[in-house]
């Protein structure tokens, strides 16, 4: 799907990767967790080799990185409280107190509270995507991988959710890596924008140099948020 | 499969036991499926009991033995692989769609990124309890199906329970009981290893999860028969 494709993303960036479905935007962010193997090729995490890595060996990549997935992917069966606590019970040793305070300092991260005790069936989606964010953030991961993280929710909350990236990404001084179709949010927080085609880079720069692009795939992108 | 097996066993004695799950799932197979089991099993052990008597009286005029041979049929075949059969269906369906939805909508993947295996977070708890859960099972089983027997065959063939007793006892060894039990433990195992297999290599889509659960009833129902057949020919070596 990926091939002869090259990204370095510097510590603190938000990158934006945009392109059409199917391009292999999330097989890029997959592959940088060990979620998926390339074939061929390497992966550098804070100057390791990480392509060729065990699921034992991906641990501490794991506790560096946390990743907001296309779905919410919270888990049915426990509340919203037990979701968020979730990581922290299994990555640091704390007493629950100390749990609670941070599951509630994620939440209002994500301005979410009173919800600890539902089940994600009780909220709607938007909620399950930014408790999603919130279990994502509770274990304060140095780089933040977010799939399309406002597919499937209306223009309110995606603005929403695009403004909590950024303001999260800025507070907490956390590497971002965004997997979107939308140019508009990237043309407005992105530091980068790489765009992908057919499992390549054809474009990449910063939002000003990404309006100068003359290739046609950012056009079309172009046009749409002009459009729009 | 191979893989998926040595990790799960290999996770029955590494930490962390997860002992919540593991009772939740225990809840799950055994009490939420024994009134489904022993309904349909007493239904078997009455079709068994006047099937044998209607048999064995056109074959030798005379059905004095079809209590002990009833009886032994049970323990040895009937209350194990139906009891492994409605499992199948009940909680291996179950898992392999529960599994196979986490899948598609990347809880699996979730769960690795918050560090823990899902081998040992899904697969493991399910195994032991179906594992003990099949057992249990097929102990109860059993007792319902000698329990029903001993009733059609008083009230139909005039056999009384003290008749019943003495003609079971006549054929049915102690063993039987205990490799019934095993029978029951080794069909609990099948059942969450290919639910599993099935549901964390289930593809994206309502359909990927029909798939899974299909194929996950489909291969444990062979292999229980499989099993059965080769568990029975080793113990007939053992008597």
């Amino acid at each position: 799907m990926l091939s002869g494709l090259s990204l370095k993303i510097h510590e603190g960036e938000i990158v934006f990767i945009l392109g059409t479905s199917g391009t292999g935007k999330s097989v890029l962010l997959k592959n940088l967790v060990g979620l998926l193997t390339p074939d061929e090729g390497e992966i550098w995490i804070d100057g390791v080799e990480v392509a060729r890595f065990s699921e034992e060996e991906y641990l501490p990549i794991r506790k560096k990185c946390g990743m907001v997935f296309q779905h919410p992917a919270l888990f049915d069966s426990l509340t919203i409280y037990e979701n968020v606590a979730f990581g922290l019970r299994r990555h640091y040793q704390l007493d629950e107190d100390s749990i609670r305070e941070k599951v509630d300092k994620a939440l209002r991260l994500v301005h979410l509270h009173g919800i600890e005790s539902k089940r994600p069936a009780q909220i709607s989606y938007g909620m399950q995507k930014r408790v999603s964010l919130a279990r994502t953030v509770a274990l304060e991961p140095r780089i933040l991988l977010f799939d399309e993280p406002t597919t499937g929710l209306d223009p309110v909350t995606t603005t929403a959710v695009n403004q909590l990236i950024q303001d999260l990404s800025r507070e907490l001084k956390t590497t971002s890596i965004v997997v979107s179709h939308d140019m508009n949010c990237a043309l407005t927080i992105a530091d980068r924008i790489v765009v992908l085609d057919k499992g390549q880079i054809v474009e990449q720069g910063s939002p000003a140099e990404l309006k100068r692009s003359t290739h046609p795939l950012v056009k079309d992108f172009l046009a749409e948020v002009l459009e729009a | 499969m191979m893989p998926l097996i040595v990790e799960t066993l290999a996770g029955v004695f590494t930490p962390p036991f997860r002992r919540k799950e593991f009772f939740q799932q225990l809840y799950f197979v055994g009490n939420k499926s024994l009134f489904i089991i022993v309904f349909c099993v007493s239904f078997a052990a009455v079709v068994t009991i006047l099937e044998s008597s209607f048999h064995m009286k056109l074959v030798i005029q005379n059905d004095s033995m079809v209590p002990g041979f009833a009886a032994l049929l049970i323990l040895r075949e009937l209350g194990a692989v139906v009891t492994a059969l409605l499992l199948t269906s009940r909680v291996g369906a179950g898992y392999a769609s529960e599994v196979g939805s986490m899948k598609i909508t990347e809880q699996v993947d979730a769960l690795k990124m918050l560090g823990i295996d899902p081998i040992n977070f899904l697969v493991v708890p399910r195994f032991l309890a179906c594992v003990l859960g099949g057992m249990m099972l097929t102990i109860i089983a059993n007792m319902t199906c000698i329990l029903s027997a001993m009733a059609v065959s008083q009230s139909v063939l005039g056999y009384t329970p003290a008749m019943f007793m003495t003609s079971m006892h006549r054929f049915v060894q102690f063993q039987d009981i205990i490799f019934a039990t095993i029978k029951g433990g080794c069909f609990g195992a099948v059942i969450p290893l290919v639910a599993c297999y099935y549901g964390l290599r289930c593809e994206s889509g309502a359909e990927g999860v029909g798939r899974a659960t299909t194929n996950t009833v489909v291969v444990a129902s062979i292999a229980i028969i499989v099993i059965d057949f080769i568990l029975s020919y080793t113990f007939s070596y053992l008597y």
